[in-house]
């Protein structure tokens, strides 16, 4: 755990400003001067007073959209862009006080990055690309060409060594940039929307496998998406970045079920919550301790929100969960995942209409099975209005406890 | 409108950099001839078919066996309508000139894509060197280097400069952002990422300006001929004032061949050295159709072999060839034993060096020449590196050299006496016999005396003395550049039979090539001239006393030594040797009178 610990990467009050007198413009920014002022002064303020920390291993997100700064920050992360102000600590050691020299010998063993357009070196085989890190190391040609083989095969690359970057289709030349950036085995790898280029079925590909080599390889990571879906599936912390401010950090769930404002709540409207939440985030927590005895299927906190759907849709009564003791640590009833779905957390409303008509609105309600009184008090306790969730009001002490899944 | 007099401006600039920056201008128009020589020698020297057929195997290795044909038997042509020498000095002319301009270019290139800056001061710069006509470089050009093949240098890499530059800066530029990003983003050191991944994505690009700037300068050779660049510009300029179509179309007929074949290869060459037009190569062949045959080409290492092969080859034939060339030795005097000469490069001294090494050689001898600053051939003799000297201005140019080193070295005599400086005009300009004609003549000269060397003895000497003595100053200016120069001029106004007034001094080959009034010297406003001498090291005579007793015997006349240094200069520089035996040829019998070996004959 120590040994991972020094690769942790801190940022600490970042700024990055263009244009003419940055340090005046910081002061200016520091005093409360907005962007705007700024622009008028032909100053522009690319990222203000961005601090995070990303622990060792952890697959940090910045979300934001075009022109939020996001690209800039991680510019500043391996000093590709010098920050006006503000300090990146990573290994133990100050980034922004290296010389020239030792921070290139810092890009070149222990960060490294894959780019949006793959900026594969089309003069180059395969191969060579993925040596590339290698050979500015000086590492001999044998070793290399040994280890830039062995990245390839990693990122399903087996086989095309000798082919050249535009015999590739855009997947699999961003594999061989993926390949680029983990032959030089460096601790901290940033993605620059390294998939945006990519079509959604492809996209799809690269992200899971990105998380299936992240289960082995453990490397921390700073992914910058505009995709609040990608950010969602692959960030075990986001931040969301705005106007060259970081309005939220959180897990993904934060995010989706406590966004920080107005802002975040527009984004996060459009998310596909069925990929992203799951069990632990939308179980009731309130519970017996009897609910997993009747032998029917379970869920963990981990279980995906589309498995937790089909779960419910074979069971007659709410989903236990449970964790690796087999205790129940809470329940999902359908109301619930309806709800969740929906982005409605409001308890179902009594139908006003005709006698006539009220067994057939209330049917949804009413025809939920449940099969003992108690069960049905515990979903009516778990529907129970909560007022505004996105506001992260938590009133009430039955209020969805957030849980980070992969936490 | 006011007069702006901005071409008086210029060409007092131009007259005071020659005058401020002459050293620079010297070292320049060294190195570059220097390039020249070599490249000149290394092409002039196998046998035409065998170059041509190592030019043919180039094409065969980069293009195919059908252009090879095609190369080869295009060259064949140069050389037999016997332009192939012509066409080897101006093929030697191009490749130093674009040596020399990409040596420069490139880098130049490179720093105005690397700064907004500098390619926003280089701009302008380009433009005028592109859009300026390439003759306007050829005045300044002649000023400062003199003629010969230097000016025609300068002025073609001035000319064709621009898209070298041009293409370098945009071929980098065009390099994607993101891959630069990507070789920093790995640790990769500015000037790796140069040399690693912007030039050679940049190389295509360059190699285009390889091929503009090579056809710029093909077409500059021309030019370049009218300021003695020799080569085919010299002939076809020769056609163009002699009205002689034939030879202007012969000349014009092995600069296609060259542009030809340059433009080919080069075109071919951008495919071979980058590993995407390698590529790219390939992939157009295997779309092709046809016989397979037409399209195989050697790989490099065997293309490399044919060609060490056809110059090993041409190399041995040369070995033999040489060997014709020693003189035969008519009289073994000197069993091989060696004398060292030195010489001044001047005309006198070349001629009269060439001459004894010749006869020497002649005389079983081994001489060996060479050419020395005055004070380090003195210096050189004094310590006995040097055996003899033929160069020696006594009593009054060299006397601080002989005052210093009198002691270490042997006075053979005058070899010609006497020497004098003076201004000379054509003979067809009439009434004109003295220095005191001139005056009054200024409106028929122009008002100019074309003179020589600004640090010249000769210059001085007509500024402090003769033109206040004869009253010549205010009507007369002494058009100060070298004496190249100087000689071009007196050449154009001679063949215009215009009236022109040069500073000379006796011997001079002019007087052999040109019919030239020496204008008296009444008042002995000159001086009253040297003898040259002969000198040896101290015990030269006392271990060659035949050798020190023929030099003591030698005499030349004034008539004898300007056609020696004529012949000389006809024959071209590298090749004095030459020029003395074509001298020797028109006076037989002289060898013996020179170097007597009395009853052995």
């Amino acid at each position: 755990m120590s040994a991972r610990e020094s690769s942790r990467l801190e940022a600490d009050g970042l700024y990055k400003v263009f244009g003419r007198r940055p340090e005046e413009a910081v002061d200016r920014l520091r005093a409360g001067a907005g962007r705007e002022e700024l622009r008028a002064d032909g100053t522009t303020a690319a990222v203000i007073d961005a601090s995070f920390t990303v622990e060792p291993g952890q697959i940090f997100v910045v979300m934001g959209l075009s022109g939020s700064g996001k690209s800039t920050l991680l510019r500043m992360l391996n000093g590709l862009l010098e920050p006006t102000a503000g300090h990146v600590r990573f290994d133990g050691r100050d980034l922004t006080a290296l010389s020239d020299r030792e921070l290139r010998e810092v890009r070149a063993r222990n960060i490294s990055m894959v780019f949006q357009h793959f900026a594969l070196f089309p003069h180059r085989s395969v191969l060579e690309n993925a040596a590339y890190g290698l050979e500015v190391q000086g590492v001999p040609r044998a070793e290399r060409h040994a280890r830039a083989t062995e990245a390839l095969a990693l990122c399903g690359l087996a086989g095309w060594e000798k082919s050249w970057p535009d015999e590739l289709s855009g997947g699999m030349q961003q594999r061989v940039g993926l390949a680029r950036a983990l032959a030089t085995d460096a601790d901290l790898l940033l993605m620059d929307e390294s998939f945006s280029a990519l079509d959604p079925l492809i996209r799809r590909d690269m992200q899971d496998q990105l998380l299936e080599l992240q289960k082995t390889l453990k490397k921390t990571i700073v992914f910058i998406t505009h995709d609040l879906n990608e950010a969602m599936l692959l960030g075990d912390h986001v931040a969301v970045m705005r106007d060259g401010r970081i309005v939220q950090t959180g897990t993904a769930e934060d995010i989706l079920v406590r966004p920080a404002d107005d802002y975040v709540a527009s984004f996060t409207q459009d998310v596909d919550r069925s990929r992203v939440l799951t069990a632990g985030a939308v179980m009731d927590t309130a519970v017996r301790g009897d609910e997993a005895d009747c032998g029917c299927a379970t869920a963990t906190p981990d279980t995906p929100f589309a498995e937790l759907c089909a779960l419910s849709a074979r069971l007659s009564h709410p989903v236990a969960v449970v964790d690796s003791a087999r205790s129940p640590v809470g329940v999902v009833p359908r109301q619930r995942l309806v709800g969740f779905l929906g982005d409605e957390r409001g308890a179902p409303v009594p139908c006003e209409a005709a006698p006539g008509g009220a067994d057939a609105c209330a049917a949804p309600v009413a025809g939920t099975p449940r099969p003992d009184g108690a069960r049905r008090d515990d979903a009516r306790r778990g529907d129970a209005p909560r007022g505004d969730a996105r506001r992260g009001d938590t009133a009430g002490d039955d209020a969805p406890k957030v849980v980070t899944a992969r936490a | 409108m006011p007069r702006v007099h901005l071409g008086d401006w210029v060409a007092n600039g131009v007259e005071w950099l020659r005058v401020h920056l002459g050293w620079l201008f010297d070292a320049v128009k060294t190195v570059v001839e220097h390039m020249y020589d070599g490249a000149n020698a290394v092409l002039t020297a196998p046998e035409p078919l065998l170059l041509a057929g190592i030019l043919g195997v180039l094409a065969l290795w980069l293009r195919g066996p059908l252009p090879a044909v095609l190369a080869f038997a295009g060259l064949a042509l140069i050389d037999s309508i016997e332009q192939w020498e012509p066409a080897m000095n101006s093929l030697a002319l191009v490749l130093v000139s674009c040596l020399i301009i990409f040596a420069l270019a490139v880098p130049i290139g490179i720093a105005a894509a690397r700064s907004r800056a500098v390619s926003g001061a280089v701009r302008p710069v380009l433009d005028l060197m592109q859009t300026m006509p390439a003759m306007v470089y050829l005045i300044p050009g002649i000023f400062f280097f003199g003629v010969g093949p230097v000016p025609g240098m300068v002025a073609t890499i001035v000319f064709a400069m621009p898209p070298a530059v041009r293409l370098t800066e945009l071929g980098i530029r065009q390099v994607d952002a993101e891959l630069v990003e990507a070789a920093e983003a790995f640790g990769t050191h500015p000037r790796r990422t140069l040399w690693r991944v912007q030039l050679p994505l940049a190389l295509p690009t360059i190699m285009a300006g390889v091929n503009q700037v090579i056809m710029l300068a093909l077409s500059m050779v021309v030019i370049a001929g009218m300021v003695g660049g020799g080569g085919l510009g010299s002939t076809v300029y020769d056609g163009i004032s002699s009205v002689d179509v034939g030879l202007g179309f012969e000349g014009g007929v092995a600069v296609v061949i060259l542009a030809i074949y340059l433009d080919r290869m080069t075109g071919a060459l951008n495919q071979r050295v980058s590993p995407l037009g390698r590529r790219a190569l390939a992939k157009a062949d295997a779309a092709l159709g046809g016989p397979r045959f037409l399209r195989w080409k050697p790989a490099t290492p065997l293309a490399m072999v044919g060609v060490l092969v056809l110059a090993l080859v041409a190399g041995g034939l040369n070995a033999f060839g040489r060997a014709d060339e020693v003189p035969k030795v008519t009289a073994d005097v000197g069993h091989g034993r060696p004398v060292s000469m030195g010489y001044i490069d001047w005309p006198e001294g070349v001629a009269s060096t060439y001459l004894w090494k010749e006869i020497l050689q002649q005389r079983g001898f081994t001489p060996e020449v060479k050419s020395l600053e005055v004070g380090a051939l003195y210096n050189g003799q004094a310590q006995g590196s040097v055996d003899i000297q033929t160069n020696s201005w006594l009593p009054a140019t060299h006397a601080p050299y002989w005052k210093k080193y009198r002691d270490q070295l042997e006075d053979y005599g005058a070899w010609y006496d006497r020497t004098s400086l003076e201004i000379a005009v054509p003979s067809y300009v009439k009434g004109v016999r003295t220095l005191d004609d001139l005056k009054g003549k200024g409106g028929l000269f122009k008002g100019k005396i074309y003179g020589i060397e600004p640090g010249a003895g000769e210059t001085k000497l007509y500024e402090d003395q003769v033109q206040n003595v004869y009253g010549l100053k205010g009507e007369y200016r002494l058009v100060k550049s070298n004496t190249s120069a100087m000689l071009a001029q007196l050449d154009r106004a001679y063949a215009k039979k215009e009236p022109i007034a040069v500073s000379l001094w006796s011997p001079h080959w002019a007087y052999d090539k040109y019919r030239l009034t020496k204008l008296a010297d009444p008042r002995k406003a000159f001086g009253s001239g040297d003898g040259i001498h002969t000198l040896g090291r101290k015990g030269f005579a006392a271990k060659e006393p035949r050798v020190a007793r023929w030099l003591k015997d030698f005499k030349l006349t004034e008539a004898q030594l300007t056609a020696l240094e004529g012949a000389i200069e006809d024959a071209g520089k590298g090749h004095q040797e030459d020029g003395v035996r074509t001298w020797l040829r028109k006076n037989p019998g002289i060898v013996d009178k020179l170097a007597p070996v009395g009853g052995t004959r």
